[in-house]
């Protein structure tokens, strides 16, 4: 039991998805109370008093986010929960449009309300099938219960959700691009100033909340900031959905109370690495967070603050286990070949930086490195540090730099002997291979 | 495209007014379905329909993947080799693949039935190795369920 | 207002201006390719990053500045630590992949990468890795050729076609280092009648002109100040030829007298920093064959000859009507006036009509009369009545052409003709006399334009021997009148 449930909290059957088994659970009660009994600044201070962090890496508050919207400004105000899920090794958030799909619906009511929105949106990565029919179907089966596009309960408020589907980009999932997306054209991310909750889809004030934040909202306004807040830590309040993939035993998605032990949810709640290997490193949250040895994990509890005084992240909770004996050489390899793919090319930093990256780390790979290589990965990190138009640039630089300082070994053996030191090994599976006596750590 | 309209207008009501460009993406998709790839005359027809410059559309064809301008096999095989599925067997995979169907990543068959390619992260790392299939996700993907997967698809 | 500091030095700025903006009207000086001041903001070049001082609660930070809305108090350092650390790492990966073609790119001598790369980074290339290739000598248009490895992506261009010339007909195609400028397939770029701007917007060589393609090395040349003749905005321009030191040796003067290629001369009461490509062809409008020789009655004659059988027939007509050109400068419409005005019933012709195909009128720059000085003209004489017949007397027994533009035809049949022409045309040899004249290039003198601008343009190049001045033609021609009156 990796601690209290606060959105995980029903099991997944066939058509535990309808809308007829959400109202079941209590579903669209809430929406209810809101517009019945609350004022739209009203819900904004309950958000922002739960300590609410935002689910799609960044962890920023919710709340302060929201509270940048000037109610009554004379102008549309825009929602868009964000679906797009690209960072490698996250899929959380296709668990809550596959199985709470209405959770999504209802809280983006309610997020509405607090915003002064009239229409929101559901940006979906174009490759997601069966979350794309859920989130649509449930959209529909509000429509028609007079949920959607009409006024709730005799009120003033009413709310249009526009399910929109991207067409395979990484770059979609930064909230400027998504928007840029979102107006039909090339998802190019935007420099700031202005924000997005100044100046957003079509120059309008707008909210990008990932999926997870926005399913946390109905529980929030339900049961109260207090009652949130009594859950996970003070600093981290609430439950994290972490995916789990990679050499663990058992890959999926996990709601996590944050506070959590980290090692004891990987080898107890997970089931441990694959094929009773040991564990060589995790990467905790996505693959732009730098990578954290077992040693490392062994003191740290699944929240923001005890990661990040590992010098790592928690991020989107997209959780990568590695064993031992995998080369750290083609991991890294698998990274920045995506980052070049997925690079949207406007600025100079990313734009030639991330090719440069995939092109040493290559050369290392088929044996044409040479040992300052490894420094001038670093230095291209470094120059894509905050000098970028998105993240992107910097979280490439992370992942680089955070595997160099704890493997720079396995890059100088490869760039000296011509090979790996793990035989360019990624996979864990079967006991046919053995591990290099230099290769065992403690 | 115009038997597409009707379709495209009621698209256009759950928008706000003032979105049209925002139709691009999802109309470009439609098209896709209906004709398996997105011909110059649709691109001609959606500028003047939607009233954006054709530019526009060109650019976005280009930088999205799943996007195309020309037709492909009639099974889109797209293995993702990003990390989790990496760690998982899909170098493996998209070898085995090459191997049973006789062609490359970014090839078709001969015979127009299976276009193979590599994609980035599809978002179900949990069931490593996944192939998309089209619209579909086939995951868990180790060598033996691909050949069952291969003759199916294949008849 | 808000007040900042750049560099140390105290700036007044206004609410909503950027750093860009403010430093560059404050004479300090931070490096920009992307950037334009009538361009919107892309902030994609990051060569502009500039540091923030902290303030003691807060550290310093560095952000692009032509994206940057000033605050008050900030203090901007331009050229700190950081900064140079910052400009080096962008310019060597601008350079990463740049090919270097230096030694045989148009642009070596004016290219903003040159300039940035010896000023802010001057080393050597630090990657072992092949550069990326792309499309070399892509035909963008007939008239531009395109780069794409030389391409930084800044997407000036591309903004402009947008925003300034509203055609929509560039964009960036695919993305990350495989992105590359492109044309709308439907060819609308070639129908842009301002697509040349785009070269001079190129901060490298990557769009350049297919005309100008490898002609001359541009410290070769020189710029003079010049007006387009084009219609009646008067758009100025500098018009490039080559230098005296740099002539090429050749028998043919004509080799060193060549419009190598016409630029924008910026002017914010008249044409911003834009032209049209009619502007870029001026060659084309000058360098058509020219009268070089007087006639009379098309029989070849010499000057002195000629000018006295027109002064004979000046003095001799009873009803002399004279069509001024609209080419004429404001000076040479002085001296006409001066000498020859009161001799003569003038009116002002059109002397050049659009061409088939030739757009005549927009919202940017171009207007529907083709011709540079109709204001100027139109000062001093009436138009040229719709119906000529009007403009000729039944008993109009001479007439003066001044400028192209009207034909034999169109002249009172018993009526003597006396032409002053610069360029040769069929039309010479039906004159009973015929003067050359020297064209705009061959003198200095002013328009005046549809909005009442007047404007200056230079001597580029020396007049072809036997050619006079139309100024100092009218004052030969008037000569007797002028005895008859003192």
């Amino acid at each position: 039991m990796t601690g209290r449930k606060l959105l995980m909290t029903f099991p997944v059957t066939a058509d535990s998805h309808t809308l007829a088994a959400y109202r079941a659970r209590g579903g669209y009660a809430t929406i209810g109370k809101v517009v019945r009994e609350m004022r739209p600044e009203q819900v904004t201070k309950e958000v922002a008093a739960s300590g609410l962090l935002g689910h799609g890496g960044a962890a920023f508050p919710a709340g302060r986010k929201w509270g940048v919207i000037k109610l009554n400004d004379e102008q549309p105000h825009y929602l868009c929960a964000n679906a797009d899920e690209g960072e490698p090794g996250t899929f959380k958030d296709r668990w809550i449009l596959e199985n709470a799909p209405h959770l999504l619906v209802e809280s983006m009511l309610i997020a509405a309300f607090a915003l002064q929105v009239r229409h929101a949106f559901v940006y979906i990565r174009g490759e997601f099938d069966l979350p794309h029919r859920r989130i649509a179907g449930a959209v529909e089966e509000a429509y028609a219960a007079g949920l959607l596009g009409a006024p709730i309960d005799g009120s003033a408020f009413a709310c249009d959700i526009v399910v929109y589907r991207g067409a395979g980009s990484y770059v979609c999932g930064e909230a400027s691009g998504l928007l840029t997306s979102l107006e039909g054209k090339k998802g190019y991310p935007r420099n700031r100033p202005p924000r997005l909750t100044v100046r957003g889809l079509y120059q309008r004030p707008t909210v990008v909340n990932n999926v997870e934040t926005l399913a946390n909202i109905t529980g929030i306004v339900r049961d109260g900031a207090e009652a949130f807040r009594r859950v996970g830590t003070a600093k981290s309040p609430g439950t994290q959905l972490i995916s789990i993939s990679g050499h663990v035993q058992r890959p999926g998605v996990y709601e996590v109370e944050y506070g959590y032990p980290f090692a004891r949810f990987i080898h107890e709640d997970c089931g441990g690495v694959l094929a009773g290997r040991k564990l060589k490193c995790v990467i905790p949250g996505g693959i732009s967070t730098k990578v954290l040895t077992a040693a490392e994990i062994e003191p740290l509890t699944l929240d923001h603050a005890s990661v990040a005084s590992a010098g790592s992240g928690l991020g989107s909770g997209g959780m990568i286990v590695v064993a031992e004996g995998t080369c750290m050489v083609r991991l890294l390899q698998v990274l920045v070949r995506f980052y070049h793919h997925e690079s949207c090319g406007q600025c100079t930093p990313c734009r030639e930086g991330m090719g440069w990256l995939h092109r040493i780390v290559d050369r290392i790979v088929a044996g044409d490195g040479q040992l300052d290589d490894i420094e001038r990965l670093i230095a291209i990190s470094e120059a894509n540090d905050g000098t970028t138009i998105c993240g992107m640039g910097d979280a490439a630089g992370y992942a680089t730099v955070g595997i160099l300082a704890k493997y720079r070994d396995e890059f100088e053996h490869w760039i000296v002997h011509g090979r790996s030191r793990c035989e360019g090994r990624l996979e864990a599976v079967g006991a046919e291979w053995t591990i290099p006596e230099a290769e065992l750590h403690g | 495209m115009k038997h597409l309209l009707a379709e495209f207008e009621r698209m256009r009501r759950r928008f706000p007014p003032g979105f049209e460009s925002s139709l691009v993406l999802p109309c470009l998709r439609r098209i896709q379905e209906d004709r398996g790839w997105v011909a110059d005359a649709d691109i001609d027809a959606l500028a003047a329909y939607l009233d954006v410059p054709r530019i526009q559309i060109e650019e976005v064809l280009s930088f999205y993947t799943q996007f195309r301008r020309a037709p492909i096999g009639r099974w889109h095989l797209q293995a993702c080799r990003n990390v989790s599925c990496s760690m998982r067997g899909a170098e493996g995979v998209i070898e085995h693949l090459g191997e049973r169907l006789g062609i490359a990543p970014g090839e078709t068959t001969p015979d127009g039935n299976f276009t193979l390619s590599t994609c980035e992260c599809l978002g179900s790392c949990g069931t490593a190795p996944v192939v998309m299939v089209n619209e579909t996700y086939h995951e868990n993907m180790a060598p033996e369920r691909l050949d069952a997967l291969i003759e199916r698809l294949s008849t | 207002m808000v007040e900042i500091f750049i560099d140390g030095d105290r700036v007044e700025a206004e609410d909503g201006q950027t750093v860009m903006q403010v430093a560059r009207a404050s004479g300090h000086v931070i490096p920009f390719f992307c950037w334009h001041p009538a361009l919107s903001v892309p902030g994609n070049c990051r060569v502009c990053m500039v540091e923030i001082e902290g303030d003691g609660t807060a550290a310093g930070w560095l952000d692009i500045a032509c994206n940057m809305p000033v605050a008050k108090g900030m203090r901007v350092l331009t050229d700190s630590p950081r900064v140079r650390v910052r400009r080096k790492q962008v310019l060597e990966l601008q350079t990463l992949n740049h090919p270097v073609d230096c030694g045989v790119c148009d642009k070596a001598g004016e290219c903003t990468l040159q300039d940035y790369h010896y000023q802010y980074n001057g080393a050597p290339s630090v990657s072992r890795d092949a550069k990326v290739r792309a499309t070399k000598h892509f035909p963008l248009s007939e008239r531009i050729v395109l780069d794409n490895e030389r391409c930084i992506l800044c997407s000036r261009c591309v903004r402009f076609t947008r925003e300034i010339s509203k055609s929509d007909s560039l964009g960036i195609q695919n993305r990350g280092d495989h992105s590359l400028v492109r044309a709308v397939e439907d060819g609308s770029f070639e129908r842009d009648p301002y697509s040349d701007n785009v070269i001079d917007l190129c901060p490298v060589g990557a769009l350049l002109s297919r005309s100008f393609l490898h002609k001359a090395r541009v410290w070769y040349l020189e710029p003079t100040a010049s007006i387009c003749p084009g219609c009646e905005r008067g758009c100025t321009v500098d018009v490039w030829h080559r230098k005296t030191a740099w002539k090429l040796n050749k028998l043919d003067p004509a080799a060193n007298a060549r419009i190598d290629r016409v630029t924008p001369l910026e002017n914010p009461a008249v044409n911003g920093p834009w032209i049209c490509n009619k502007g870029r062809d001026l060659a084309q409008i000058f360098e058509r064959p020219r009268a070089l020789v007087p006639l009379l009655n098309g029989r070849q004659a010499q000057l002195d000859e000629a000018v006295d059988e027109a002064r004979l027939l000046i003095a001799a007509a009873r009803r002399p009507v004279a069509l001024v050109s609209s080419w004429g400068s404001n000076e040479e419409l002085a001296a006409f006036d001066r000498v020859l005005g009161a001799r003569f019933a003038s009116f002002v012709k059109t002397d050049w009509l659009p061409v088939p195909g030739e757009r005549i009128e927009d919202d940017l720059l171009i207007k529907p009369d083709k011709n540079p000085n109709r204001a100027g003209a139109r000062k001093l004489y009436p138009a040229l009545p719709a119906d000529e017949r009007d403009a000729f007397p039944a008993d109009c027994d001479l007439v003066l052409v001044w400028g192209e533009g009207c034909r034999g035809d169109q002249l009172p049949a018993g009526a003597k003709i006396v032409r002053l022409d610069a360029w040769l045309h069929a039309e010479n040899d039906r004159a009973d006399v015929f003067l050359p004249i020297s064209a705009q290039t061959e003198r200095s003198g002013h328009y005046t334009n549809f909005a009442g601008v007047v404007s200056r343009f230079d001597a580029c190049f020396a007049k072809p021997a036997g050619v006079a001045d139309a100024e100092a033609l009218f004052a030969a021609l008037a000569l007797p009148l002028l005895v008859e009156a003192t």
